[in-house]
């Protein structure tokens, strides 16, 4: 039962641990979602597990002149050449350096493409009940872009992300 | 529809497909050589059987009339004359056009698509002869397996189920079977057949082991003199004429078939099987994964390498390590390379298709020449080229080889001559495309460049020659007055250019009035490792193609000048415009004392620029990876890079650098 250390090849020094967190496991039944949680401004947000190949600190991104305002950069993981994206601007926050806390989600698009997302902090995995997310209400059109759903969830609001919509168009 | 088969299918089409087309067009210049005529009839039989196992009736239907032809063509009983042999190209082209079909996912046929081309082959077959009324009954209702009696037979091994899945190992063993059946008399024909063992359940699949013990009866019938008797959803094509009692002409052929038929077995498909045990098909995406593994190693190795010699103690026993790293590295590299290399025949072997087609349309005699068809080049390489030499084939066709007539009153042969060369060249390939027409006038470009507005009069009178020539090559030039539809199809020659720039390649051209044109493309021996040339800018560094390439100097603000809003070095006799990279990636610096600096010239094509960085960092070998998602068709870089000390590099695509500097 290890869905969240698919790629336990990462390295161990910039991989967290995304294991050891389960003890929640048994206590509902029916089936749930499960979930890594980030912050952004203060916000917590939610993106399936079975999408996330690792979690890696912040080490030097580099500028490429002329791309899209929301890319930051390539990295190199391990030999392949990384896009990273600030979150913040893709949801219309302000930008922010990043520090000690920030992380880079390393998120599998498909079998050829992946791609970073640089994130606030990256919190923990929870599994959360499928029947706590509710629909998102279409009213905020902007906001609700990318967005599958919110669940309200033991006294957190957890937004989860649809990073297929997310990256739509940049997949050939 | 078993998808599986149908790849492998697929693939040995491809192949057979590649084959043919050669074969046919060498045909015309030999239609008697009876080696070509076998090779060109088992063509045609492979496919059918596949298209047979697989029921696509009107592939099965067109092959099947197609092979018949040939099998008349072979006995003697018909001349590949043009006619035939016109019918017949368009029967490939059809049979090429399913495959190409099957490939992009195409599963369903109408099977009455290609009526009129059967029946045209029908026509072909019979010709005048006496029996034409007999065959063709006897073919329509063969296909449907409802064979004739006296006739050998394949059949399947029992319990096989013809609709559903077959093996490979059946597969060849089924036309395996058909080889044996070719020689034997058909009439000697004992009610043997091939049993299932006991116990094996005839509608599961059949087991490697029970097929063993099946191909081992077989053989046992077949060792007791008496031609085995088998049934299939397909009648043995081959012996089918020789079978038959009633018409003469039939039977006297038989003499001169056996050979033919034992001599082609013998010749051709006992190579084909030794070959086909030291060989293994590999996916080409495994192939690039290999390479992309050796290319990590090589940028490990650089990295080592770099570190070498850092720390005294241990330096010379690291050294001596690299050393070695180095030399297995750059050896492995160079095989992982080489087994994606392909012959340059891949390219090549439709040109003599390209030119009859052509020649013929356009009424005018040409020999094509191909030289250094076994030259080895990336397989993306290969790929790649076959546009843009498709195009510059067409081009001497069409413009450069005069008619006929013409050329008799030039003094020449009637028949022009187009020879198609490739060769090493140290790492890079060069391909060439000389023809013996009338080649090109300079001052007649120089006019057209004028008229066309490419560029003024002043400017157009001091091209040289060559730089004349290469006009054709500017976007939006074209010398041809009417478009034909054979040139002019909107892949003009900047296109060619621009496709080979692509390739870091480079185009030549050579060409004197009333002696013909030759055209030269230099392309680098693979795609996949780049040489490049290091600089930086700032603290970020950049890889510039090293083809491009051709001096590096230091910046001397007494030799740049203003000119029209533009900087110019001057360079030699030349003024050559300066790109400041600043201007472009990082537009706020406010950088104005370049001394220091370095200018790097690059050629692109026939334009020249100077790149003003601020530091060379030498050479490196690269392995281009692309850039990441959502910056894959980024404009002004061709990818990006992992350096020795584990940094990224972006690597310049210099058309595109200029096209941002609007340039």
């Amino acid at each position: 039962m290890s869905v969240a250390t698919k790629s336990a090849t990462a390295d161990s020094t910039s991989n967290l641990a995304l294991d050891g967190m389960l003890d929640e496991e048994g206590q509902y039944s029916g089936p749930s979602v499960r979930c890594v949680l980030f912050e952004l401004d203060d916000e917590v947000y939610g993106i399936n597990v079975k999408k996330i190949r690792e979690v890696l600190r912040v080490g030097h991104i580099r500028q490429v002149q002329g791309a899209d305002p929301t890319v930051l950069g390539v990295i190199n993981v391990r030999g392949v050449i990384v896009s990273v994206i600030d979150t913040r601007m893709t949801y219309g926050l302000n930008t922010k350096q990043p520090d000690d806390l920030s992380r880079i989600i390393i998120v599998e698009l498909d079998e050829d493409n992946i791609v970073g997302m640089l994130v606030d902090s990256v919190m923990e995995v929870k599994d959360i009940p499928e029947k706590q997310f509710e629909p998102m209400s279409s009213t905020k059109e902007n906001a609700s872009r990318y967005l599958q759903g919110i669940a309200h969830y033991q006294g957190d609001v957890i937004i989860l992300i649809d990073v297929d919509s997310m990256f739509a168009g940049a997949v050939e | 529809m078993d998808e599986e088969i149908l790849q492998d299918f697929l693939v040995e089409a491809t192949e057979l497909i590649e084959g043919l087309d050669e074969q046919l067009t060498e045909l015309e210049s030999s239609p008697d050589d009876s080696d070509l005529l076998n090779a060109v009839f088992r063509g045609f039989h492979t496919i059918k059987g596949g298209a047979g196992f697989l029921g696509i009736k009107p592939l099965v239907e067109l092959c099947h009339r197609a092979e018949n032809v040939f099998d008349k063509i072979r006995n003697g009983q018909l001349e590949y004359d043009h006619h035939a042999s016109d019918v017949i190209m368009r029967a490939f082209d059809e049979i090429s056009d399913f495959i190409t079909q099957l490939n992009d996912g195409v599963r369903e046929f109408d099977d009455e698509s290609n009526k009129t081309l059967i029946d045209e082959l029908d026509r072909l077959r019979t010709g005048d002869t006496d029996d034409a009324a007999q065959e063709p009954a006897e073919d329509a209702s063969g296909q449907g397996g409802s064979a004739e009696s006296g006739a050998p037979k394949l059949e399947l091994p029992e319990g096989v189920d013809p609709e559903g899945e077959i093996t490979d190992d059946e597969f060849e063993a089924l036309l395996a079977q058909r080889d044996q059946l070719a020689p034997q008399d058909g009439e000697d024909e004992s009610g043997k057949k091939l049993q299932l063992p006991e116990g094996v359940d005839p509608e599961g699949e059949i087991t490697d082991d029970e097929f063993e013990a099946l191909l081992e009866q077989r053989d046992s019938i077949e060792g007791q003199g008496e031609a085995p008797k088998t049934e299939a959803p397909e009648p043995a094509p081959a012996p089918k004429p020789e079978k038959k009692p009633e018409p003469a002409p039939a039977k006297s052929a038989k003499p001169d078939k056996k050979p033919d038929d034992n001599k082609a077995d013998a010749g051709k498909d006992k190579p084909h099987k030794a070959a086909a045990e030291s060989t293994v098909r590999v996916d080409t995406r495994r192939l690039d994964e290999i390479m992309n593994l050796v290319g990590e190693l090589v940028l490990v190795r650089n990295r080592l390498l770099t570190l070498r010699g850092s720390d005294d103690e241990t330096a010379e026993e690291l050294s001596g390590a690299v050393g070695n790293l180095d030399h297995v590295t750059t050896d492995l590299q160079a095989s992982v390379m080489k087994t994606r290399m392909q012959p340059v025949k891949k390219v090549f072997g439709r040109f003599p298709r390209v030119v009859r087609d052509l020649s013929r349309k356009l009424g005018k005699a040409i020999n094509l020449e191909m030289k250094g068809e076994d030259t080895d080049l990336d397989k993306n390489l290969v790929e790649a080229l076959a546009d843009p030499l498709v195009h510059l084939v067409r081009n001497s066709v069409d413009h450069g080889i005069e008619m006929p007539d013409e050329r008799e009153a030039e003094g020449k042969s009637r028949d022009g001559t187009i020879i198609l060369a490739a060769e090493q060249e140290g790492d890079h390939i060069l391909l060439s495309i000389t023809d013996d027409g009338k080649g090109m006038d300079p001052d007649k470009l120089r006019a057209k460049a004028v008229e066309k507005g490419v560029m003024d009069e002043v400017t157009a009178n001091q091209l040289d020659d060559k730089s004349a020539f290469e006009l054709i090559m500017a976007a939006g030039f074209s010398t041809a007055d009417q478009v034909s539809d054979i040139s002019g199809r909107g892949v003009g020659m900047d296109v060619v250019k621009n496709m080979i720039t692509k390739l870091n390649g480079s185009i030549d051209i050579h060409s004197a009035a009333g002696e013909g044109t030759r055209i030269s493309i230099r392309v680098p021996l693979t795609l996949a490792i780049l040489p490049t040339l290091m600089v930086a800018f700032e603290d970020d560094s950049y890889a510039i193609p090293l083809t491009s390439v051709q001096e590096i100097f230091d910046y001397d603000g007494n030799q740049i000048n203003k000119i029209d809003g533009q900087m110019m070095v001057r360079l030699r006799e030349k003024s050559v415009p300066l790109l400041y990279l600043k201007d472009w990636l990082n537009p706020g610096c406010s950088k104005d004392d370049f001394s220091g600096d370095k200018v790097v010239i690059v050629s692109i094509g026939n334009q020249y620029a100077g790149l003003v960085v601020d530091q060379v960092n030498g050479q490196e070998e690269v392995v281009i990876k692309p850039l990441g998602v959502m910056m894959k068709h980024l404009e002004g870089y061709a990818g990006a890079t992992i350096t020795g000390n584990g940094n990224i590099a972006l690597i310049l695509d210099l058309p595109g650098v200029l096209k941002r500097f609007q340039f």
